[in-house]
C-alpha cells in the first residue's frame, strides 16, 4: 500500500457507508479512478465542496485493495459558474456522463481528459448553445475512434451528396447506397455537423437555429447507438 | 456459525445498513440476554412502523394518520412552505426552531447524471398546493450538491411564474469552523451571499 498523488476531474459520486462517498474521477494519467472520501457528507468535513462533480482537483491518494482513499484535495479549477443555470448543469452532466461511459480504469486518457476540461471551461465561460454539447459528442466519438463520416459516404466512401445518416453505418450515406435504418437529413446538415466536429469548443461558430436542434439529435443518437446506452442527463427534461 | 434462530437473526441484522457480521452477532446475543418484554417491544415497534406508517396526503412527510402533525397544526403559517428532498430533512429543519411554516417533501432530487427527472418527484403536487393553499414563499432546502442545486433551480423556474417567492437556504461557512479549511466553492458562495451588518 502506497501513497501517490494524481489529478483529475470529478465525474460523479454516490453515498457510501455512514458518511462517506465513492468519488469517480477522470485522471489524465490513470483513466477512471474510483476513490473513497471518508466523512465527506458531514458538514464540517475538511473536503467541503472540493469533490463536487465537474471540479478539477489535485489529489493525494492512499492506495487500497479495491478503492483508493483520498487523504488530501486541493482545487485546480472549480468551474463554479456552470452550476448557476439548470441547462448548463444538464449540459455538463451530459459531458461527464458520456466520458464516464467511455473511460476505463487504469488506462491513460489524456485526450479524453483535455476534451472534458475544454468542454466544461466553455460552459463555465457562458456558452449556452446546444451546439457545444453536439460538438463535444462528435469530438468524443473521434477520441474513442468512432468519428462519424460526414464529408463522404460512410458506405461507399465516395464524396457524393449525403442526405441521409446511418447510425450503424457510421455516418452520412449517399442516396446510391441502400442503408437500413438511415434517417433523412435536412440539406446542409452534414456540413453543419462537419464544422462542429472540427471547431474549437472555446470558439464555436454562431449557432444556426435551423440546424442546431437536429444536429444535436443526430450526435446524441449516434453516440447512444455506439455506447449502447442512453444519455440520461439529456433525457431529464424531455418528459 | 450458530444454530437455527440465532443465526437467522444474525443474518437479518447484518443486512441492515452499517451493520457487519460482528455487530450483528453482538446485537443478537444482546437481545438473547435482555428481558423477554424488551425484545418483544422492539419486534412490535418494527411491525407497527411497517403497518401503520403512511405518507401525509398533503406534504408527503411520514405520519401515522391521513395528514401529518405539522400540516394539522393550525398555529403554523400556511403561507410559508419549506421544500425538502426527504422526510428525514424535516426533523433537521425543525430542530433549528427557526421555521414556523409547513413542508413539502419532493422524495429525492433531480439528477441529470442519475437520470432522475421531474416526473419522478412530487412537483405536480407542489404546483397544486400553490394554487390551493395561498402559499406566498417557497424556501428550498435541498442539499448544496449538484443535484440539490439543479432541483432548486427547477423549483424556481417552474414555480415563480405562479406568483410565489422562491428562496434558497444560504450556503457558507459552518459555525465553529475555520476559514483556513474552507474550500473555494463554499467560500465563494459565502462571499456572494454576504450580509450587511
Amino acid at each position: 500500500m502506497a501513497i501517490r498523488s494524481d489529478q483529475g476531474i470529478v465525474l460523479r459520486s454516490f453515498p457510501f457507508g455512514e458518511a462517506d462517498r465513492v468519488v469517480v474521477i477522470l485522471s489524465p494519467n490513470h483513466g477512471k479512478l474510483r476513490t473513497v472520501a471518508k466523512g465527506i457528507r458531514k458538514t464540517k468535513s475538511r473536503f467541503g465542496g472540493r469533490l463536487e462533480p465537474f471540479t478539477h482537483v489535485d489529489l493525494v491518494l492512499y492506495e487500497g485493495r479495491n478503492l483508493d482513499t483520498i487523504t488530501q484535495v486541493s482545487v485546480i479549477e472549480t468551474f463554479s459558474h456552470l452550476r448557476d443555470d439548470l441547462d448548463q448543469v444538464i449540459a455538463a452532466g451530459t459531458m461527464v456522463e458520456a466520458v464516464d461511459a467511455v473511460a476505463s480504469e487504469g488506462e491513460p486518457s489524456l485526450r479524453l481528459f483535455l476534451l472534458l476540461q475544454r468542454g466544461l471551461r466553455a460552459l463555465d465561460q457562458g456558452e449556452t448553445s446546444s451546439d457545444l454539447v453536439t460538438a463535444f459528442l462528435l469530438k468524443l466519438a473521434e477520441v474513442i475512434g468512432l468519428a462519424p463520416a460526414l464529408d463522404f459516404c460512410a458506405s461507399c466512401g465516395r464524396q457524393a451528396q449525403t442526405l441521409r445518416f446511418g447510425f450503424a453505418a457510421g455516418g452520412a450515406v449517399c442516396d446510391n447506397c441502400p442503408t437500413e435504418g438511415a434517417v433523412r437529413l435536412r440539406p446542409g446538415l452534414t456540413a453543419y455537423l462537419s464544422v462542429l466536429a472540427e471547431a474549437d469548443l472555446a470558439d464555436l461558430p454562431q449557432p444556426d437555429p435551423r440546424f442546431s436542434g437536429e444536429a444535436m439529435g443526430i450526435a446524441r443518437r449516434f453516440v447512444e447507438y455506439h455506447l449502447e446506452r442512453r444519455l440520461s442527463s439529456l433525457a431529464v427534461l424531455d418528459e | 456459525m450458530f444454530e437455527g434462530p440465532v443465526q437467522r437473526l444474525i443474518d437479518e441484522l447484518s443486512r441492515l445498513p452499517g451493520i457487519g457480521r460482528k455487530s450483528a452477532q453482538r446485537l443478537a446475543f444482546h437481545l438473547l440476554n435482555v428481558e423477554q418484554a424488551d425484545a418483544r417491544r422492539l419486534a412490535q415497534a418494527i411491525m407497527d412502523m411497517r403497518d401503520q406508517v403512511k405518507t401525509c396526503a398533503r406534504c408527503f412527510n411520514v405520519t401515522g394518520s391521513e395528514e401529518c402533525s405539522i400540516c394539522r397544526d393550525l398555529r403554523r403559517d400556511p403561507a410559508m412552505v419549506c421544500v425538502v428532498e426527504r422526510a428525514q430533512d424535516i426533523v433537521v429543519v425543525e430542530k433549528t426552531q427557526e421555521f414556523r411554516g409547513r413542508y413539502h417533501v419532493l422524495g429525492g432530487a433531480l439528477s441529470p447524471i442519475g437520470g432522475v427527472g421531474p416526473g419522478q418527484l412530487h412537483f405536480a403536487e407542489l404546483r397544486e398546493r400553490i394554487g390551493n393553499e395561498g402559499i406566498e414563499e417557497l424556501i428550498v432546502a435541498t442539499n448544496p450538491t449538484v443535484e440539490g442545486d439543479a432541483t432548486a433551480m427547477y423549483v424556481a423556474r417552474e414555480m415563480k411564474p405562479l406568483g410565489v417567492r422562491v428562496t434558497r437556504l444560504a450556503s457558507g461557512l459552518p459555525v465553529g469552523g475555520d476559514l483556513d479549511y474552507a474550500d473555494e466553492l463554499t467560500l465563494g458562495r459565502a462571499l456572494v451571499g454576504r450580509q450587511e451588518m
